[in-house]
């Protein structure tokens, strides 16, 4: 048999090897200097060398120049290219706010960055991947570095138990993922998603069960991911556990990625498996949408019940899923945009608020703060009334792009109960507001000031109240015309 | 030669037996080896898969089996960075039973 040399794009690869090398680069250096201003530094320079390389291909792509590597395995279609730059955005937030946070939380070790970069690329190669093993390597590459970074404040138990938690259960739902796309492979006898299709398509295929619950398992493993009720039990804990700038990279980052991940094989796959496979991501976001909002309501911790919102949004998301095709797509890229956006800015104000130890984040330490800290009130109201949906903010916009796309797929009951779901949240997001705006204080509120943070939470706001005034111009630009997949 | 049929209904008893082990054990330790056990059936599933898709042709069994490769290759990080965050929480509790990790709600 001759050897056949790999088709490789260098250019598609660029963004990932610029992660993967500054990573390295980073690691090694950290091990002579223990310096993590630098490392930092260094960090944020290749996130934007990393979104450059991917400007460049987003443009070439738009003009219509179709690129992929390792024959339709690693693709740079919009879709990706768009998903990567969410996903750059939200690694960029989540190391501003980290630096100040480490140094005051006293967890400051250089190989912090070089992990969050290595999990960015990894959520880069999911959001590119077509190719069921390429989807697997890069959900790997992704949780690892995000296991290890949950756990990072070894001292405190609730830290170290939530990465054990993160991982031990992440593993499971791994497992269920490999188990499945073992199935596909023994039903199709294929791992690329266009020869999966060809396989399912062909005349005389008889193993439809085998694929069927191949794609359910996938299903659950990518569930886990996103946290869809009933794969959510972990997200409160280690939500609550982790140190509260890595609870912002899980929730935008790994969200993203997984989220993209199955917009593609939804679009792609799904369709010609069973409709069992379909149905079963039906019940499951009307289960995330219903436990989400309700269980939020209760809960006294702020960052638990961004725990819980963020269960919740992951069923809204998962609404576009069900869209999958390309205004299921735009309307997923947008809301991602848009949650990245206000969920790590909403963070960002918590790791301000909250005490070294990430305590002291019950509604009661927010009662006053509009005169205590009247800008940091202002910037947690507007991410949280563009969580909650209020017009004129991003979230409101994502919300309609996503409940239309939804209504187009003919999912109509489904959007209904999404909608009547997203009016009970607005309780549990206004209920802070209120706090901030309209009690006493009761506590001395902590004056704790970060440089970085505050540009994070900068970025965040504007980056909110921009999208949501003009949406527009980015909607435009998510124009994905066809998938390099679509044609095959 | 044994039918495919059997192999697989094999993986998938052995995947069950990982499953409720990862369920109903205490110990950090046995579950990690459950889902060791959850991943070597799924190789071996894809090896006997593998085997009945020779007749398609050389590159659709191969593929298989590389795949068997690179999973035993996840499979292996995952021991590694499971394995340092159980010692991390060793160090301060000297013990792995999940039913004391209490300090995380439900």
């Amino acid at each position: 048999m001759p050897l056949v040399l790999p088709d490789i794009d260098w250019l598609t690869l660029a963004p990932l090897l610029v992660l993967l090398s500054t990573a390295s680069l980073a690691a090694l250096y950290a091990l002579y200097n223990r310096s993590s201003k630098a490392v930092a530094l260094l960090a944020l320079l290749g996130l934007a060398v990393a979104a450059i390389f991917n400007l460049q291909l987003f443009v070439a792509s738009r003009a219509g120049e179709l690129r992929s590597s390792f024959g339709l395995r690693y693709l740079a279609d919009q879709g990706a290219l768009a998903f990567n730059f969410v996903i750059l955005l939200g690694a960029a937030l989540a190391i501003l706010i980290s630096y100040d946070y480490l140094k005051r939380a006293e967890l400051e070790q250089p190989e912090y960055y070089p992990l969050m970069l290595l999990s960015a690329s990894g959520a880069m190669v999911m959001a590119a991947a077509g190719d069921l093993i390429i989807l697997l390597l890069g959900l790997e590459i992704m949780s690892l570095a995000v296991y290890v970074l949950s756990a990072w404040r070894q001292q405190a138990r609730e830290s170290a138990e939530a990465g054990m938690k993160y991982f031990l259960l992440g593993a499971f739902a791994s497992a269920f993922l490999i188990y499945g796309i073992a199935l596909i492979y023994g039903a199709t006898g294929f791992f690329s998603y266009p020869q999966i299709v060809a396989g399912l398509l062909a005349e005389g295929f008889e193993q439809i069960f085998l694929a069927t619950l191949g794609g359910i398992m996938i299903l659950a493993g990518l569930g886990f991911k996103v946290a869809l009720v009933p794969f959510h039990q972990w997200a409160p804990d280690v939500y609550t556990g982790a140190p509260t700038p890595v609870t912002a990279f899980m929730s935008v980052v790994v969200k993203t990625a997984a989220f993209a991940a199955l917009l593609r094989i939804f679009a792609f796959i799904y369709p010609e498996l069973g409709v069992l496979a379909v149905q079963s991501l039906v019940v499951l976001i009307a289960l995330t949408l219903i436990v989400g909002n309700f269980t939020a309501l209760v809960q006294r911790g702020i960052k638990r019940m961004l725990a819980y919102s963020a269960v919740a949004h992951a069923g809204y998301l998962a609404l576009a899923v069900l869209a999958a095709g390309n205004l299921g797509m735009r309307a997923a890229i947008w809301y991602l945009t848009a949650y990245t956006l206000m969920n790590a800015g909403a963070f960002a104000v918590l790791t301000l608020l909250s005490d070294r130890n990430d305590h002291g984040d019950d509604l009661e330490r927010f009662a006053g703060l509009a005169r205590s800290r009247p800008y940091l009130a202002a910037a947690m109201t507007v991410f949280l009334l563009s969580l909650a949906g209020i017009p004129l903010l991003a979230g409101f916009v994502g919300k309609i792009l996503v409940f239309s796309a939804a209504i187009e797929a003919g999912y109509v009951s489904l959007t209904v109960i999404a909608i009547i779901t997203s009016v009970v949240a607005m309780v549990y997001y206004l209920r802070p507001v209120m706090y901030m705006y309209f009690r006493e204080p009761e506590y001395e509120p902590l004056q704790t000031n970060s440089r970085s943070t505050h540009i994070a939470i900068g970025i965040a706001v504007f980056g909110t109240v921009l999208l949501g005034i003009f949406p527009g111009w980015w909607y435009s630009l998510l124009d994905l015309g066809q998938s390099l997949l679509a044609g095959l | 030669m044994v039918a495919t049929e059997y192999y697989v209904a094999l993986s998938a008893i052995i995947f069950a037996i990982g499953a409720v082990g990862v369920l109903t054990r205490r110990s950090a330790i046995m579950i990690f080896l459950s889902v060791e056990l959850m991943l070597n059936a799924a190789n071996l599933a894809l090896v006997a898969f593998a085997r009945q898709w020779a007749a398609a042709g050389a590159a659709v069994a191969l593929s298989g089996q590389a795949a068997v490769f690179i999973i035993l290759a996840i499979a292996a990080a995952e021991v590694a960075v499971g394995l340092g965050i159980l010692v991390a929480i060793f160090r301060y509790r000297s013990s792995t039973d999940v039913d004391t990790l209490h300090e995380v709600r439900l």
